[in-house]
């Protein structure tokens, strides 16, 4: 647990980076600083492990002022994360990550054994350790720095704008693994970012700073969306954070139909008898695993022959399916809005067919999981 | 007693102010060879080196090169070209000259090379012609580097000039040689006192130069690289 | 040709260059490191090197006559000057040649300032460091035969010999052996710096023979 007591950093020509920051960092979750540049957020991680000395205020850690302890000792139980990395251009992959470890005074043996280990946890192949820094591709130069930042297994973890340097893509898949790691192993992890998204998508808790080093706001990503304390914070937060919001609601509350479902080797007649009935315009046609192989219309079997099998007649493609059991409503959405159909296919794991929704049934399931969001948000408030 | 006893006991001596070995003439002396050689190195040096790095082939070579080149003994030198020369004034000329040229040469080089290539561009782009960008860009923008390569090289050539006196050449370094041949102190003192002040005097004359030669914000810009 | 008095020279004239460049790295490691620690101190540093290197070695080696007679530290110690000029320079750019991110990620760590030193910053100068090396051996080996001049031994004593009993072979072999022996010892720093530093050995090599190069050449700065 991280305690920022009424924290300022001022600079000697009087530019005031933090002012009088009060924080609690939850233990084992990820709080993500956030904000635009010069708001303070860098200034105030490197406070916790001293690289930057607070001009007025306290910061403890587990309760102890961080003051008080020897800076270089209090460093090495704190892991720390860069942009650049800031990797030992001079030692291999291995050692740079057994660094603080070695420091520590464990034997070589040991601690390279525990960089292997460490390797493995990040994703990184056990053929890379002896290679150096410069000859690895960014995204792999940072997993190393996150491996080196664990190495000894500190309870705290500091990530100045981690990802950054990487491109979408790589940024995706990191942010991902930060994910996976910290559901393993729950540090205490802050970080620092300029991307609101990423905030949103890798946070337990997120804080919203204001230029100046003022807090404008503290809350879930959930909440911060839902409810965003002031136009500040809802113009940084970006447009279509309903839309974003929806990406917190799971998919298992939707309703899901199974009227116009017909499998492959049903007849265009018992087809046409389904979406004469009116209300079905469309049908979906299943293969022999219950997998989904396309829609069609009722005026696409016009033509046709009675007694053709469905599985001969031309489809229109399915396009994205959902899971609800792992996917929110935001995917459900955005399946919808991307159908031809105006229908989406829930699938389980296998991709055997569920069911479908439509634009009602989404309403509904928003309607409902706002409501229930809101009731708590409330009760949040009343505490 | 120590050497500034020695040193300023000879050149309190009336006598040594007068005369054909007097000091006004031998610091003469020492600033003609000076003179004389860096201009025929320069003449030399700088249009190697500048076009050299205008074309940036061959800069490898010239590094490497400049660096084996310090690697010739000055005084062994000077005595090899006197034993094939004899006495004459290509004996010392050619040592001066040759070990004036690698500082001379690699500067100016270098200074070239690194003439920020947007820089060049943006000249090219106006519708320079080659030469034109030689002259009007690189040239100037390379100034600082090629003071400093003729100021090291003047540095060079001073000390060999003093030492030249072994083989027959006037100039400071004549004090130096001859008390050392007839153990006088005083004199051998007094010599290497004044190649001490002409020396850090010619430094001295070249930052001024610098100042005068290279605009302000080209020095600025030169201090802030280094 | 009296060869064993020749490698005895041979062996002084070596001695008589490597001494001043090993001593002046010895001095210039701390000040460079002073110098990038106090900004300001990196100027008059700079100068007062400068100033000295400007001196002619023949100047210098007779002021210290008065000092130290006519023995080997008459030389060693104003070629051990003249080295400072490159060295310091040479130390200072190393040290500021480390990325940032990696001395912070250090200090980060829980690296203490001598050992962040010790086991990143002066590791990371080391091609830095030894490209002014190289320039300080090679001078000083060459310098280091003036002192025939006054008497002390070195290879430059078959200059003079050569010169006054007319005998020329001595004087080539005297340059060849100057230059030779230089030459061995660069080359010799060549191999200690890809020893040191294996991190850097990469295909591509010719640009960081380059960029060493160039660093060859700051005989001081402006």
């Amino acid at each position: 647990m991280i305690t920022f007591d009424s924290v300022t950093k001022r600079y000697p020509d009087g530019t005031v980076a933090v002012d009088a920051l009060d924080l609690e960092v939850p233990p084992g979750k990820t709080m993500v600083l956030v904000g635009p540049s010069g708001c303070g957020k860098t200034t105030s991680l490197r406070m916790i492990n001293r690289l930057i000395e607070p001009t007025e205020g306290k910061i403890f850690l587990d309760g102890r002022d961080i003051q008080e302890a020897n800076p270089s000792a209090l460093r090495r139980g704190i892991g720390y994360v860069i942009q650049q990395t800031g990797l030992f251009p001079h030692r291999t992959v291995e050692d740079n990550i057994a660094t603080v470890p070695l420091l520590n005074g464990w034997d070589k043996a040991k601690a390279r054994t525990r960089a292997r280990e460490l390797m493995e946890l990040v994703g990184l192949e056990g053929s890379m350790a002896r290679r150096y820094p410069h000859q690895l591709s960014g995204g792999q130069q940072q997993r190393v720095g996150v491996a080196r930042a664990l190495a000894a297994d500190p309870p705290v973890l500091l990530m100045d704008e981690p990802f950054s340097a990487v491109d979408p893509i790589v940024r995706a898949a990191l942010q991902d693994e930060l994910i996976r790691l910290q559901g393993e192993l729950h540090k205490t992890i802050v970080m620092v970012t300029h991307d609101v998204e990423e905030a949103i998508k890798v946070g337990d808790v997120v804080a919203v700073f204001r230029p100046g080093g003022h807090l404008a706001q503290v809350d879930t990503p959930e909440h911060l969306l839902g409810a965003p304390a002031d136009d500040y914070v809802e113009g940084f937060i970006g447009f279509d954070r309903g839309i974003r919001r929806l990406s917190f609601f799971s998919a298992n509350g939707l309703d899901l139909e199974f009227d116009a479902v017909l499998g492959e080797d049903a007849t265009v007649d018992e087809a046409r008898r389904l979406a004469q009935g009116g209300s079905h315009p469309w049908v979906l046609v299943l293969d022999a695993e219950r997998r989904p192989r396309g829609w069609v219309s009722a005026a696409d079997l016009a033509p046709l022959p009675g007694t053709g099998r469905l599985g001969q007649v031309p489809l229109a493609s399915v396009g994205h399916t959902f899971r609800p059991a792992t996917d929110s409503l935001r995917v459900a959405l955005d399946a919808t809005v991307l159908s031809r159909t105006e229908r989406a296919v829930a699938v389980d794991s296998e991709g055997a067919v569920i069911g479908v929704t439509s634009y009602e049934r989404l309403r509904d399931a928003i309607r409902a999981a706002e409501q229930a969001a809101d009731a708590e948000l409330v009760q949040g408030a009343a505490r | 007693m120590s050497f500034f006893s020695f040193a300023w006991n000879w050149l309190q001596s009336s006598s040594q102010w007068h005369g054909a070995g007097g000091i006004p003439i031998r610091v003469l002396q020492h600033l003609g060879y000076t003179g004389l050689s860096l201009l025929v190195a320069a003449l030399i040096a700088l249009p190697a080196g500048v076009l050299i790095g205008h074309f940036g082939r061959g800069g490898f070579l010239v590094v490497n090169l400049a660096n084996a080149w310090r690697a010739i003994p000055t005084l062994g030198l000077l005595i090899l070209m006197v034993s094939l020369l004899g006495f004459s004034v290509l004996a010392w000329l050619i040592p001066l000259v040759v070990l004036a040229i690698p500082p001379i040469l690699v500067n100016a080089y270098e200074g070239v090379a690194a003439v920020d290539r947007d820089l060049k561009d943006a000249a090219r782009g106006m519708g320079m012609t080659d030469w034109q960008v030689l002259r009007k860009v690189e040239i100037p923008v390379a100034l600082p580097l090629i003071m400093l390569g003729l100021r090291t090289g003047a540095i060079f050539v001073v000390a060999t000039a003093t030492i030249a006196a072994e083989i027959g050449l006037g100039g400071l370094g004549r004090y130096i040689i001859d008390g050392l041949a007839t153990n006088n102190y005083g004199e051998v003192a007094g010599g290497a006192a004044l190649v001490v002040v002409l020396a850090l005097l010619i430094q001295f004359a070249f930052v001024g130069l610098r100042r005068l030669v290279v605009p302000t914000p080209l020095r600025a810009m030169a201090r802030a690289d280094n | 040709m009296n060869w064993p008095q020749f490698w005895q020279y041979t062996a002084a004239n070596a001695l008589l260059g490597i001494v001043p460049a090993v001593a002046g790295l010895a001095i210039s490691i701390p000040v460079g490191i002073a110098c990038v620690r106090w900004r300001w101190l990196y100027g008059p540093v700079l100068s007062a090197t400068s100033i000295i290197y400007a001196i002619p070695s023949l100047a210098l080696f007779v002021v210290l006559i008065a000092y130290t007679g006519l023995s080997n530290l008459t030389v060693i110690i104003p070629l051990t000057l003249f080295s400072l000029c490159v060295l310091v320079p040479n130390v200072v750019d190393g040290l500021r040649s480390v990325p940032e991110p990696v001395r912070q990620a250090a200090t980060a760590m829980g690296f203490g300032t001598i050992r962040r030193l010790v086991q990143v910053e002066l590791p990371l100068a080391v091609p830095i460091v030894i490209a002014g090396l190289r320039v300080a051996v090679v001078s000083s080996i060459s310098l280091a035969s003036v002192s025939g001049l006054i008497g002390v031994a070195s290879l430059g004593y078959f200059f003079i010999d050569g010169l006054q009993r007319n005998f020329n072979e001595e004087i080539y072999a005297a340059i060849v052996a100057v230059i030779v022996l230089a030459l061995a010892c660069d080359l010799i720093l060549v191999l200690a710096r890809w020893l040191l530093t294996p991190w850097s050995r990469k295909p591509g090599g010719r640009a960081t023979a380059n960029a060493e190069g160039a660093q060859l050449l700051q005989e001081q700065s402006a």
